[in-house]
């Protein structure tokens, strides 16, 4: 059998965090959805289909066949590479079947006589005539459809994965002056991390994961259910506030909520961030903080590729795409969507959308040094990290900078008209 | 437009985003070590520098302007496109 995880067009409603990454490598709970579907698949060999410009990238970071068309000639899994496993599940593989949810697919079985009669080469198009031919059952699978979605489900996957990988104990070197206030059951500490004096961690509400070589340093509270991923590093007098995933090498400092930073991020100093996805290798500077809470309590609103949409949700952050970087002292605005490579200076109130690419200055934005610089630019942070810039990766950008020139153009044009 | 008047636009806009009084910028000053201007105020210049003339500045190239006499000449030829 062949299993055929992919991403559909749904991948521009992910934006900006989407935009150098293929859907099933944004982070949620513990670990990238990807990683959370890969355990549960049957025997059968993988292969992934994404958007076109993602397909080199993807070949080389993925140890798996990439947008090839095998999938023909044998019996198919197909599985949405947007479906959030947060619960206890097996496949139901007894007949040609797809499972929906809201009328989108889930997965299914499907024949290798109906994927040879639907295929035509475009995966969105085979997905439409899948579910116009085959048998659907409804599910209440979860699928995510917005960054938004993966703040929203953080806490309960953190929850679930810490009860499944039923790792507890202490392993790495936890001072004798550091605490734990809750139950010493739900803290699972890595060999190599290390908890420095006076650190709390507190289960009270939900277990806390630190995985290896994570240092958490002095003065600091990390409240469960938390996860902090490898090599990560929680600054001194940091408030790791509950249902926060740190994904590998990121640098965090100040108070964070329910928030996800994807890796290699670095927020060195105080300052609040809550409700938000921030991308990899974004740095923002001090004091960067965001509201997730509007004053009248109404649902938030936020600009996805330009349009308002509602959230349906109280608390949302912000949204911002890789390799931003933000000055000392930003405050954004509550629902933020900041795309990839911008560079933010503080202002008073700040737009809630950011085109990818833009430079905002002194309440204007401008088109900044051009997609070179800001590769360069990138190029050096990755080094400080150790990691280069693959050329599929910066391919990637270059698509990016070309798919979003318009938009960021019509935003520098109405910022001068606006301030004449 | 002749030199003197794209000279005298362009001290003009220089001396609104950097703050310096304009009769005291000179076409060798140079807009960082001379003149003060910040990595961000060289955007700002650019930005408005399209605004006063314009143009359309090609941003990699706008990088390489580094006084006042070159902002001229760079000028000078996109105009002349």
């Amino acid at each position: 059998m062949k299993i055929l995880i992919y991403e559909d067009n749904k991948w521009i409603s992910l934006t900006p965090i989407s935009y150098l990454k293929p859907v099933f490598e944004l982070r949620c709970g513990f670990t990238s959805i990807l990683e959370k579907i890969m355990p549960v698949l049957p025997e059968g060999d993988v292969i992934i289909w994404v958007r076109d410009y993602l397909k080199d990238m993807c070949k080389e970071k993925f140890n798996y066949k990439v947008n090839e068309d095998d999938f023909l000639k044998d019996d198919v899994l197909i599985i949405n590479g947007r479906w959030l496993i947060n619960k206890e599940f097996k496949f139901n593989l007894d007949e040609e079947k797809l499972f929906t949810n809201n009328g989108e697919i889930i997965y299914g079985l499907l024949k290798k006589e109906s994927v040879n009669k639907c295929w035509n080469g475009n995966i969105d198009e085979f997905l439409e005539i899948l579910k116009n031919n085959l048998k659907k059952e409804e599910t209440d699978f979860t699928l995510i459809k917005f960054p938004w979605d993966l703040v929203h489900y953080n806490s309960e996957l953190i929850k679930f994965e810490f009860k499944k990988r039923n790792k507890r104990g202490i392993f790495g070197k936890f001072s004798d002056r550091a605490s734990i206030y809750g139950s010493e059951e739900d803290i699972f500490i890595a060999p190599e991390a290390e908890i420095y004096p006076f650190v709390v961690i507190d289960t009270s509400e939900g277990p806390v994961y630190i995985d290896k070589g994570v240092k958490v340093f002095p003065f600091s509270v990390i409240i469960g259910p938390s996860y902090i991923g490898e090599k990560t590093q929680i600054m001194p007098g940091a408030k790791i506030r509950e249902g926060n995933s740190f994904g590998p090498i990121c640098r965090i400092g100040g108070e964070v909520e329910e928030s996800i930073f994807h890796s290699y991020s670095n927020k060195y100093h105080d300052g609040f961030i809550g409700h938000s996805y921030i991308g990899e290798f974004v740095n923002l500077g001090a004091l960067t903080t965001n509201s997730d809470l509007k004053n009248d309590y109404s649902n938030v609103s936020v600009y996805l590729n330009g349009k308002p949409v509602d959230t349906g949700e109280l608390k949302v952050g912000s949204f911002i795409g890789d390799h931003t970087k933000t000055s000392i002292g930003t405050f954004f605005n509550t629902g933020t969507i900041a795309g990839i490579m911008c560079n933010i200076t503080a202002d008073n109130i700040l737009p809630k959308y950011f085109p990818s690419f833009v430079w905002f200055v002194n309440g204007k934005f401008m088109k900044g040094y051009g997609v070179d610089y800001s590769i360069k630019t990138a190029k050096i942070a990755m080094e400080r990290r150790n990691r280069n810039l693959l050329p599929s990766e910066e391919y990637a950008i270059r698509k990016v900078y070309e798919m979003t020139e318009s938009e960021r153009k019509t935003y520098i044009e109405k910022s001068r008209k606006i301030l004449k | 437009m002749n030199e003197n008047e794209i000279i005298e636009k362009v001290k003009k806009v220089i001396s609104e985003v950097l703050g310096v009084d304009k009769d005291k910028i000179g076409l060798e000053d140079r807009f960082v070590e001379d003149l003060g201007a910040e990595s961000v105020q060289s955007l700002e210049l650019v930005a408005a520098f399209e605004e006063e003339f314009n143009i359309e500045i090609d941003e990699e190239k706008a990088l390489e302007v580094k006084t006042v006499g070159k902002a001229v000449e760079f000028i000078k030829e996109n105009l002349a496109k």
